[in-house]
């Protein structure tokens, strides 16, 4: 059987998907003796950029517009196309800069201007298609494992998409927000990361990113309650978010 | 429908013992040696229910607790259900059954009825093997309650304080201060129980056991009006309390459901191992408030929250064409566990009193 040829890139990020990937997870060992690796900086020198892919996977945010350029020539050389962590799928903490404009966020962070070519922070979905979401920062250990093994038995990923909350109840956790009063963002946030922060009796703070069936402004009310100031609750809610929750995907945060 | 054949014979005779707490608890104690003996236990400021090392970690005084007993050891939140090799052949290797002979001591009245609930789903028309197990291989010592907690509406649904079923559980216990009335329901428990100074229970005890009920009646600040409750439902799927609850303050996070001791949902999920030779089968609880739940080919039933919503509501409080008797115990952790404590009790008397 030949191996399906897998690339992974990288744009404006830490790097720990792909840390996370070939690694941290699991089954490192695995997934090398799975796929023909055919680039992946982590783990092979040189490589052919070029593809073609039977997956690439992309971590990163799009800053830059070179970057989208790379973006749209790998979709086009790639069967299938994952993003994956939150920053290639909801922007994650490069998007922060979308809070306020461009060239004042430049300014903060660099005396000369002219070398630097930034855009509005985009998850990768802004430029291209893409066929699935391996979400988190890192990536959780299931929804990894559920995306490689799926591309290997060509079938559709089954990716959780429920509350955080849900596998908290699962390790039986008292509720801290519930409990305690803690602003704990578990239940408007996507499942996948098995409640490590309310665990460890900490806070979610996001960081698998907004569900698609969250009811953001309920959960704010909550927070209103607890004693939260506005300027708290909107950090709260765009510290992994802050693109989709301002701009292009207000719309589907709010069902009906 | 409960009992099952599950819990041995019905006992032949009643028996009813008035037993010194501290006798009581040493004779749990010299259970453990045999079961595996789950109670109350305070941990911080909250009871959970797990396995004991001593019969002094008991606190038998407490208040619901976050999860049923008989929903984490009986059904269990995830469980293996086999393992698929591909080799040569096509090999299907199911885990051993578990040997483990349990105790689940201080289970109040509604979780009780929870357990009877579970026996429906899982004991019914389908017996499920692993179910089936752990319910035969557990005794149920059940306690009556003495003060309702904030959100208990158990009387109102004839599933407490007090236990009144007969059959189905192991043993039931009265608090009357220094001793328990100690009520034996089948006769495995009474063959088991040897606890030392006991006095069989007289008819003045049996008074003290009313009495005690009488004043745990009067700690309910919680009721709901069951009469016709079942289709007041039904003839107001459109009703705007559902919408505006799930507008407003449903964040469709699934607490309630995975709180809930008779929610029965399960996802049954496959696990592929890199080299493709192995499948793991197994399931864990799933909720009906996430919305793949309802997911199918080409549409959901249940894209819209307020459906959703409904859908658990109306399992608890509708939906008694599915067993003959409400799905709700009257435990009230949905509410107390729901961030923005949504009340099923609530919703249902704006619907009955035709309130918009
Ligand atoms: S602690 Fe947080 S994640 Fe866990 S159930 Fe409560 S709100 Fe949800
Ligand atoms: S609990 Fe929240 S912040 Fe913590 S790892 Fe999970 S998604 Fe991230
Ligand atoms: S716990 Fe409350 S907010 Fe969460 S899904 Fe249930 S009713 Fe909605
Ligand atoms: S619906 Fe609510 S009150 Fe009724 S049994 Fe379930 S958790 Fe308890």
């Amino acid at each position: 059987m030949t191996r399906p040829r897998l690339g992974f890139f990288k744009f404006s990020c830490c790097a720990g998907c792909e840390f996370q990937t070939f690694y941290f997870q699991k089954h490192p060992a695995e997934t090398l003796a799975a796929f023909e690796i055919v680039f992946a900086k982590m783990v092979l020198r040189g490589g052919a950029p070029e593809g073609p892919f039977d997956l690439a996977l992309v971590e990163g945010t799009i800053t830059e517009a070179w970057q989208a350029d790379e973006l749209k020539k790998i979709r086009k050389s790639s069967a299938l196309l994952f993003a994956i962590g939150a920053c290639a799928v909801n922007g994650g903490i490069p998007a922060l800069k979308a809070l306020a404009p461009e060239l004042e966020v430049e300014g903060k962070v660099y005396k000369n201007l002219s070398p630097i070519h930034s855009i509005r922070p985009h998850p990768v979905d802004a430029y291209i298609q893409v066929d699935g979401y391996i979400r988190g920062c890192p990536p959780g250990e299931r929804d990894l494992h559920e995306a490689l093994t799926s591309v290997l038995a060509q079938k559709k990923p089954g990716f959780l998409r429920c509350a955080v909350c849900v596998e908290c109840k699962l390790k039986g956790n008292i509720c801290i927000l519930t409990a305690y009063g803690m602003p704990c963002m578990g239940p408007v946030t996507n499942a996948g990361c098995d409640a490590l922060c309310p665990t460890c009796k900490r806070p979610c703070y996001s960081c698998f990113g907004l569900m698609k069936q969250a009811n953001a402004p309920a959960l704010a009310k909550k927070f209103r309650s607890l004693g939260l100031s506005e300027s708290d609750i909107r950090r709260k809610f765009t510290l992994f978010d802050a693109d989709a929750a301002l701009f292009s995907k207000a719309d589907k945060l709010n069902e009906d | 429908m409960y009992g099952n054949g599950m819990t041995g014979a019905p006992a032949s005779r009643i028996s009813d013992f008035l037993v010194p707490k501290a006798s009581f608890f040493r004779w749990l104690d010299s259970l453990r040696e045999s079961f595996s003996v789950v109670g109350p236990v305070a941990e911080e400021d909250r009871t959970v229910f797990r396995e004991i090392a001593s019969a002094d970690e008991l606190h038998m005084e407490y208040a619901s607790t976050m999860l049923s007993p008989g929903k984490v050891y009986l059904y269990s939140p995830r469980e293996d259900l086999f393992r698929i090799s591909f080799g040569k052949d096509l090999t299907i290797e199911e885990p051993p059954r578990s040997p483990v002979q349990r105790i689940i001591a201080g289970i109040h009245a509604c979780d009780t009825h929870a357990v009877f609930y579970l026996d429906r789903t899982f004991l019914g028309a389908f017996r499920d093997p692993l179910y089936e197990n752990r319910r035969s291989n557990t005794m149920l010592i059940a306690l009556n309650c003495s003060a309702a907690s904030r959100n208990c509406f158990c009387s109102s649904m004839g599933a407490g304080p007090f236990l009144k079923a007969e059959k189905g559980y192991d043993m039931l216990l009265t608090d009357l201060e220094d001793a328990y009335l100690v009520e034996i329901r089948t006769e495995r428990c009474r063959v088991l129980f040897n606890a030392d100074a006991t006095q069989s229970a007289d008819a003045e005890v049996f008074r003290r056991k009313e009495e005690k009920e009488r004043s745990a009646l009067r700690t309910f600040t919680k009721t709901i009006n069951t009469d016709g409750l079942d289709r007041a439902l039904r003839e107001n799927p459109e009703h705007p309390v559902w919408g505006r609850t799930a507008d407003e303050r449903c964040l469709s996070c699934a607490n309630c459901v995975m709180v809930c001791p008779t929610c029965f949902c399960h996802d049954v999920v496959d696990e592929l191992s890199m080299d493709m030779k192995t499948v793991r089968r197994y399931r864990e609880w799933d909720a009906c408030q996430d919305a793949r739940f309802a997911e199918v080919h080409g549409g959901n039933f249940r894209a819209r929250r307020t459906a959703r919503l409904r859908q658990f509501v109306t399992h608890k409080l509708d939906q008694t064409h599915q067993y003959g008797v409400f799905g709700t115990v009257g435990c009230g952790r949905c509410i107390t566990w729901c961030p923005t404590g949504i009340d099923l009790t609530e919703m249902a008397k704006a619907i009955q009193t035709r309130k918009a």
